[in-house]
């Protein structure tokens, strides 16, 4: 890291830092119930014949485990990332006059 | 057990019969038109402290955690029109379809959410390209994000006001017809013209008074209809069919092993793949990103009181969600085995709720309570629009340009005048409606999405983003959704056998839905231009995106 990057690393603004460090987070969490639901459905659900069809609680598997498992599981962990891992901080005061940027804004 | 199979069986039989529409829906909608009315006049009395364009178009950033959870992402009336058609044509595969909705809590908010919120603070930003505006200084860069935002909203709020006008109609004491197709019979009925000019009324008058809260307040007032509905026709369906594993044996037998298997039932026998893996793959991507970049979303974003209310939003739209989509595919299952053969599906939804709720006490007020959720829902869809086209008339167009000293007066008066103009052309437009404008809610949606998410995340979080590169960004996404919409709308793109059947299809170019191709143009190009033009003042930057100590925290 050169020394510009981090005093501009020191100088950010800490909401940004952790918005941001939250942002990728949920990223990663979206792109696991993407890789998750879409497997699943693709490997239980597709291409099957009727005499394959197997029901859990009324659901078709593929539709337990690819859709209603993963949906309740990220429900919870929408819970636990919201409890846990979301850092609150002061959203700042409003800018009155947006001249005040200088940049004719 | 056996005694619900039978009453299956009885309903199922009695659905041959047509039922009819009795006095309980309009009632509903009475009830429904006079409470947005009166939630008017109380958001008109909270907005009114502080200044107009805040208080107007932003509730002065005060929304707590249930306007914001229930409101900044919900789908519009499409939940409850255009969703349990698919699921009653294609079967259990639109679970899949739309399944990404199990993340939708988290992105919405954990994406953007609290960095967006202190950005409209650190810019004044009230509208969304305010923010633009000020975040990159550059005023064209404002202008450009408010004409995509009118082109957009344009056809958006046109569709929205056919939908009002039809269900309207239907909710009509004998009116007869139950779909909530664009093209169900008799659209030309004075009936359809009666329910245009009292939605119209209603939507331009509470929306008038109350501004952006009265938007926001009826939005959630129709979350929490919807979701009573919901769960009341989930019990009431599900009894009739005899519980979950009974819909899905007879709906299978009803139709084929599509409909309980990818990629989905399609009546012509199979030769039109609903969702494909590539499509499937699409899906996850257009609802979730799409949504993070609906400019009427990020503006819920900016008016979040705190972060306290990011965050719990999380968890109660998770829980929201989970509560009505789920339910809602189990509600269209049990349709296909109770009402297998429905000419319209989407007559699905008001059709089981008069059938299942016959016998009830009180049936008829049931089954109005559930067909005013999709009225409730295309009211507060308009208003959200109404809010964000005024605002961009009155905010970027008429204050920024034209009288940067308009006493607070004269902007009420712009902005009323705004939104009735724009309650007038509606109505001139969809007099005599064009058949499909379910493509152009596609399009729009789609477009939008292309145009804003990137450039938002990029204003957000990357510094060295340019005015340029971000303008770049968005012509290049609008421009290649556009032309990929257009190749299907003419006829230019080559035969396609995936998608919803019937209607119009975009082109999916190797499979994959046009937001896609969009979004990567988008990002490419936004990226690429950044870094070959000159960044924005050091000085510029740092107050937007550091922390603030001392005389520089005091004067900005």
């Amino acid at each position: 890291m050169s020394d510009e990057s981090g005093r501009q690393q020191d100088r950010l603004d800490p909401l940004v830092r952790s918005a941001f460090r939250e942002a990728l987070v949920v990223a990663l969490i979206w792109l696991g119930a993407m890789v998750w639901s879409v497997g699943v459905s693709w490997w239980l659900g597709y291409g099957r014949s009727e005499q394959e069809l197997k029901l859990v609680l009324g659901f078709p598997e593929w539709v337990f485990w690819g859709i209603v498992v993963p949906w309740v599981s990220c429900a919870g962990i929408s819970w636990l990332f919201a409890v846990w891992f979301v850092r609150d901080g002061e959203l700042g005061e409003d800018l009155e006059d947006a001249e005040d940027l200088g940049l004719g804004g | 057990m056996w005694q619900a199979w039978n009453t299956g069986l009885l309903l199922a039989q009695q659905a041959g019969a047509a039922p009819q529409v009795g006095s309980g829906a309009m009632l509903m909608l009475v009830l429904f038109i006079v409470g947005s009315l009166w939630i008017g006049v109380l958001a008109n009395r909270a907005a009114s402290t502080g200044g107009f364009m805040k208080g107007f178009f932003l509730g002065n950033r005060g929304l707590g955690v249930w306007a914001l959870a229930l409101t900044a992402t919900i789908q519009s009336g499409g939940t409850f029109m255009g969703f349990p058609s698919l699921v009653y044509s294609h079967g259990w595969i639109v679970a899949l379809w739309i399944g990404s909705y199990m993340v939708v809590p988290i992105t919405g908010f954990g994406i953007l959410g609290k960095r967006l919120a202190q950005l409209s603070r650190r810019t004044g930003a009230i509208t969304v390209p305010d923010m633009f505006r000020v975040r990159f200084g550059s005023p064209t860069l404002g202008l450009m994000s408010t004409l995509f935002i009118l082109f957009y909203l344009s056809f958006l709020m046109f569709a929205q006001f056919k939908a009002g006008a039809i269900v309207l109609q239907l909710a009509w004491p004998g009116g007869g017809d139950l779909a909530l197709s664009e093209d169900a019979a008799g659209i030309s009925e004075w009936r359809y013209h009666v329910g245009l000019l009292v939605f119209a009324t209603t939507v331009v008058a509470y929306t008038l008074a109350g501004g952006f809260l009265a938007a926001v307040w009826t939005d959630l007032f129709q979350s929490v209809l919807m979701f009573a509905g919901v769960m009341l026709l989930l019990v009431a369906c599900l009894s009739a069919v005899g519980g979950l594993e009974q819909a899905t044996l007879r709906s299978l037998a009803n139709t084929g092993p599509g409909f309980v298997f990818g990629p989905g039932y399609s009546a012509d026998g199979g030769q039109q793949q609903f969702l494909p893996l590539s499509l499937a793959i699409s899906f996850f991507v257009v609802w979730i990103w799409g949504g993070v970049g609906a400019p009427a979303g990020l503006v819920r974003l900016m008016a979040s009181q705190n972060t306290n209310v990011i965050r719990k939003s999380i968890y109660v739209l998770s829980i929201y969600n989970l509560g009505i989509y789920l339910p809602l595919i189990v509600i269209c299952v049990c349709g296909r085995a109770l009402l297998p053969d429905l000419a319209k599906s989407d007559e699905i939804v008001p059709r089981l709720a008069l059938l299942t709720t016959a016998d009830w006490p009180g049936g008829s007020l049931v089954a109005g309570l559930i067909l005013a959720a999709p009225f409730g829902a295309v009211m507060s869809t308009v208003s959200s629009y109404l809010v964000v086209l005024s605002s961009g008339v009155v905010r970027d167009i008429y204050q920024r340009l034209l009288r940067p000293q308009a006493p607070r007066e004269e902007l009420r008066l712009a902005a009323w005048v705004t939104m009735i103009l724009a309650g007038l052309i509606s109505v001139a437009v969809m007099w005599s409606p064009p058949k499909y404008l379910q493509v152009f809610i596609v399009f729009s949606t789609s477009g939008a999405a292309a145009t804003f998410l990137v450039p938002a995340i990029m204003a957000c979080y990357w510094r060295r983003a340019t005015p340029t590169g971000v303008a770049t960004g968005m012509v290049s996404g609008a421009v290649v959704v556009l032309f990929l919409y257009l190749c299907g709308i003419m006829g230019w793109s080559p035969p396609q056998s995936i998608g919803a059947a019937g209607g119009f299809r975009p082109w999916f170019l190797l499979g994959l839905e046009p937001l896609i191709w969009g979004l990567l143009a988008s990002g490419s190009s936004a990226v690429l231009v950044s870094l070959l033009t000159p960044p924005l003042p050091a000085e510029h930057i740092s107050r937007l995106f550091d922390r603030r100590t001392g005389a520089e925290g005091e004067a900005v």
